[in-house]
């Protein structure tokens, strides 16, 4: 039933040959050079147990990056980015797995695999393999950079088992995904439904002080290892168990089922449609699944990072940490705690926003490579028509997604048109990645997907991550980023048109450069 | 205006590779034009050009009266296209889909398009997911066959169906022809050719190696003689590709040496005689084979 797994896997290996080293390599680097930034600030035991303290007491930030457990250089630096690494990792392994699943089955090549001298579970265990290969492969590279910096080794490896921990349960939650529904686009959004709510789950243990919830979210179970605390390797126990019962479920749906199906049987549809009659509404047929999964998704995530707010305890100003916090983060002496939380709440709902134009935008890409562009432009319909269209419900979609989370979460927060003003300042600066998106799109057609990726990672890691453990300033952030830009009319900041008005100036005029060159290229 | 569709000098390369390299090709207006050559001899990509989704490096493309490049909207208006591989919209339903297209064409006859679905024995209620590839291919000749378009350009349209919906097909492309449509079929398939094209235009490299009639393309290769004789084997200096076996002979002679061959063939006395016409097939072998000799 496996026969062949070897050698699917040397074509897995083939295939991701050069984006896992780089994604690889990215984490290590988050966890590592953040750790030599660290050791350079503050050279003193004295000045990173200062350091420790001020960040311990101060909910907004434990929030996002959980609770301090090892007041020393590694263990900040764990604080700090083993998070974003939990996160970003657990995406990889959902992206690759079912990349090589449900997304070689919807390209048919699967058939082509499948004819030959293939057992039936070859390919979901050759996928398997190199997917859970390439975690512990992460982990152990993140540990190893962790040694070679010198830090303690039972805390860098507990540490590396953390982040594979993390790898592993979402490969498993992914394999099965990919078992469970019909395309791998529809896979992934399942896969990432439950990471997200895992990441709320536990957003809400250390948010609230409830910090028993950890238990109940995969991220919190990595976060409970506490790496150079006291290593709790028991709380890998459950990651290890679902990770194998996901698997092992995800195999049994393989053997029951046919190549191409999912569990849920299609349905005939209607035989005809009147509504379908512009490039738009087509565009709409294919964006509005994306535009609700994101709107719940949103939806809820307001509802409960705005029911924390209350909870968010005021600090003492005093140590040099939390001024520089401060100086981010609020705009006004008068600005509490609560306020600079949903500062930052609002801020992070824009940065993970931007990746809905970029995913939109990507569709076009999508539709010109697997010939549907073409059956669509041989019609009277201008590339101009086409584009736009996508472009309009990439823009609309994410203004719409900021606006349903500014709702819920002022609702929750108790106060609903402040924050609602809040989240949607943040539109401008999402637009921006739109006209990234459409620029790649017209002029380097070919690289389009790496470069909108690329993009998101880079405005999301630029500012925090990237940028401090390089030594650069947070502040020249500003001039790359347009997030830091933003007015912060939530935590003191009156409201200022000037820096939007840039931003959508360099929307339009990257959409419209983008848009000209598309109408000159040849056509894949 | 009496010609669809002008190609002259047409060249396309891409960085150092010439997928054309001078393909001319002309179709009068109201005929059903064959465009023939072997895989990779460049139809796809002029028909790309010709929609105007490629740009040509050099060379006239005159479409419809128009440029296919600047006017592409335009022109389309009045044209219907038919892919080779047709991919469709995993979600939408066929009939959704020839909606949409025809739709987008300008509207569609409701009638035509109901007995399109029935004559090829589609069903519009299904996802474009689920359906074969031949189905696929229905779903775009529907919409093409039901717009009202003066120009279909297809693309090795019958790739996928089986015989039965061949013959449909051929079917439909006859009514076209009789309503005074114009066609552009791409094809490898040479009984479609035979039995549907005015002419047909055989391109192999890049280039248009032969164009014209079918009876005019005829005349330019070989007659295949097979006769068993009264006496042995005379000596046949026009023969070609000479079989002997004992008083039986196969060759092919050209139309002019014809007459001598069976001349000095009925010399030494004829038994039997079958003469065969070239048929097609050994018309595009020789195409497509001597394509090989000329890398």
């Amino acid at each position: 039933m496996t026969t062949g797994t070897w050698r699917l896997t040397t074509l897995v290996i083939r295939r991701e040959r050069l984006i896992a080293p780089f994604w690889m390599a990215l984490l290590a680097v988050l966890a590592a050079g953040q750790a030599g930034r660290y050791a350079q600030s503050f050279p003193t035991a004295r000045s990173i147990a200062d350091f420790a303290r001020e960040m311990a007491a101060n909910r907004a930030l434990t929030a996002f990056a959980g609770e301090v457990h090892s007041p020393t250089v590694a263990g900040m630096a764990v604080w700090k980015n083993a998070d974003a690494i939990y996160t970003v990792l657990a995406l990889i392994a959902i992206l690759t797995i079912v990349r090589h699943t449900r997304g070689e089955e919807e390209s048919g090549r699967a058939e082509l695999v499948g004819a030959g001298v293939i057992g039936r579970f070859a390919p979901l265990t050759a996928a398997l393999v190199f997917t859970a290969g390439a975690m512990v492969a992460t982990g152990l590279i993140c540990a190893l950079a962790m040694i070679s910096t010198g830090f303690d080794v039972t805390g860098s490896l507990s540490f590396g088992a953390a982040i594979t921990a993390a790898g592993l349960v979402f490969t498993g939650v992914g394999a099965l995904a990919a078992q469970l529904t019909e395309g791998a686009r529809a896979a992934i959004g399942l896969a990432a439904l439950v990471l997200g709510v895992s990441y709320l789950v536990r957003f809400t243990a250390d948010g609230s002080g409830l910090t028993w919830l950890k238990w109940l979210s995969p991220q919190g179970w990595s976060h409970l290892v506490r790496p150079y605390g006291d290593d709790n390797w028991a709380a890998l126990l459950p990651a290890l168990a679902l990770a194998a019962l996901t698997a092992a479920l995800a195999y049994l749906l393989a053997g029951r089922r046919d190549l191409g199906h999912g569990l849920i049987p299609q349905r005939p549809g209607p035989a005809g449609s009147a509504r379908l009659r512009s490039p738009l509404s087509l565009a709409w047929r294919l964006h509005r699944g994306l535009l609700a999964g994101w709107s719940v998704g949103y939806a809820v995530a307001g509802l409960v990072l705005g029911a924390l707010a209350r909870s968010i305890p005021e600090v003492s100003r005093q140590g040099a940490s939390v001024q520089e916090f401060l100086r981010r983060y609020t705009a006004s002496p008068e600005a509490s705690m609560t306020d600079a939380y949903l500062w930052l709440i609002a801020l992070s709902l824009g940065y993970v926003a931007a990746l809905y134009p970029l995913l939109a935008l990507l569709r076009l890409r999508k539709e010109e490579l697997e010939g549907r562009a073409e059956l669509l432009l041989a019609t009277p319909v201008s590339r101009l028509r086409w584009a736009g269209g996508h472009l309009f419900l990439a823009l609309a979609g994410s203004a719409l997604i900021l606006a349903v989370a500014g709702l819920t979460l002022g609702l929750a927060a108790g106060d609903p048109l402040g924050v609602l003003g809040g989240t949607l300042v943040q539109i401008p600066a999402v637009w921006v990645l739109a006209g990234v998106g459409v620029l790649a799109f017209g002029l380097l057609p070919r690289a389009a997907a790496g470069i909108s990726w690329a993009a998101f990672l880079f405005v999301n890691l630029f500012g925090e991550v990237l940028g401090p453990i390089m030594g650069i300033d947070y502040w020249i952030a500003k001039y790359v980023v347009p997030f830091p830009n933003l007015p912060m009319v939530l935590s003191g900041e009156e409201f200022g048109a000037g820096p939007l008005l840039v931003m959508t100036v360099i929307t339009i005029a990257c959409s419209g450069a983008g848009l000209t060159a598309l109408k000159r290229r040849a056509l894949a | 205006m009496n010609t669809a569709i002008s190609v002259q000098a047409l060249h396309k390369s891409f960085g150092r590779a010439h997928a054309l390299d001078g393909l001319d090709l002309t179709v009068r207006t109201g005929e059903v034009h064959g465009f023939l050559g072997p895989n990779g001899a460049g139809k796809s990509t002029t028909i790309r050009i010709l929609l105007g989704l490629m740009r040509a490096t050099s060379g006239r493309v005159t479409l419809l009266g128009g440029d296919p490049w600047r006017q592409a909207t335009e022109l389309h208006r009045r044209l219907a296209y038919v892919p080779g591989d047709v991919n469709l919209w995993p979600a939408l339903t066929g009939g959704e889909v020839i909606d949409l297209l025809g739709r987008l064409r300008g509207g569609l006859d409701a009638s035509r398009r109901e007995e399109l679905l029935e004559r090829f024995e589609l069903d519009p209620r299904k996802k474009a997911k689920t359906y074969s590839k031949g189905n696929r291919q229905k779903v775009a000749l529907v919409a093409a066959f039901a717009s009202d378009a003066e120009l279909l350009i297809l693309d090795e349209p019958t790739s996928g169906l089986d015989p039965l919906m061949e013959s449909v097909f051929q079917q439909c492309v006859v009514e076209e022809k009789q309503r005074g449509r114009t066609v552009l079929l791409s094809s490898h398939i040479l009984s479609e050719v035979e039995s549907l094209c005015d002419r047909v235009s055989i391109i192999r490299a890049g280039r248009t190696v032969e164009s014209g009639t079918l009876a005019e393309l005829r005349h330019l290769t070989m007659t295949r003689i097979t006769a068993e004789l009264a006496g042995p084997v005379p000596e046949l200096p026009w023969a070609g590709g000479l079989v002997t076996e004992g008083r039986r002979v196969t060759f092919q002679v050209a139309d002019h040496d014809l007459d001598k061959a069976v001349r000095r063939l009925s010399e030494t006395g004829i038994v039997a005689l079958t003469s065969q016409p070239p048929s097609l097939e050994d018309l595009f072998m020789r195409h497509y084979e001597s394509e090989k000799s000329a890398r």
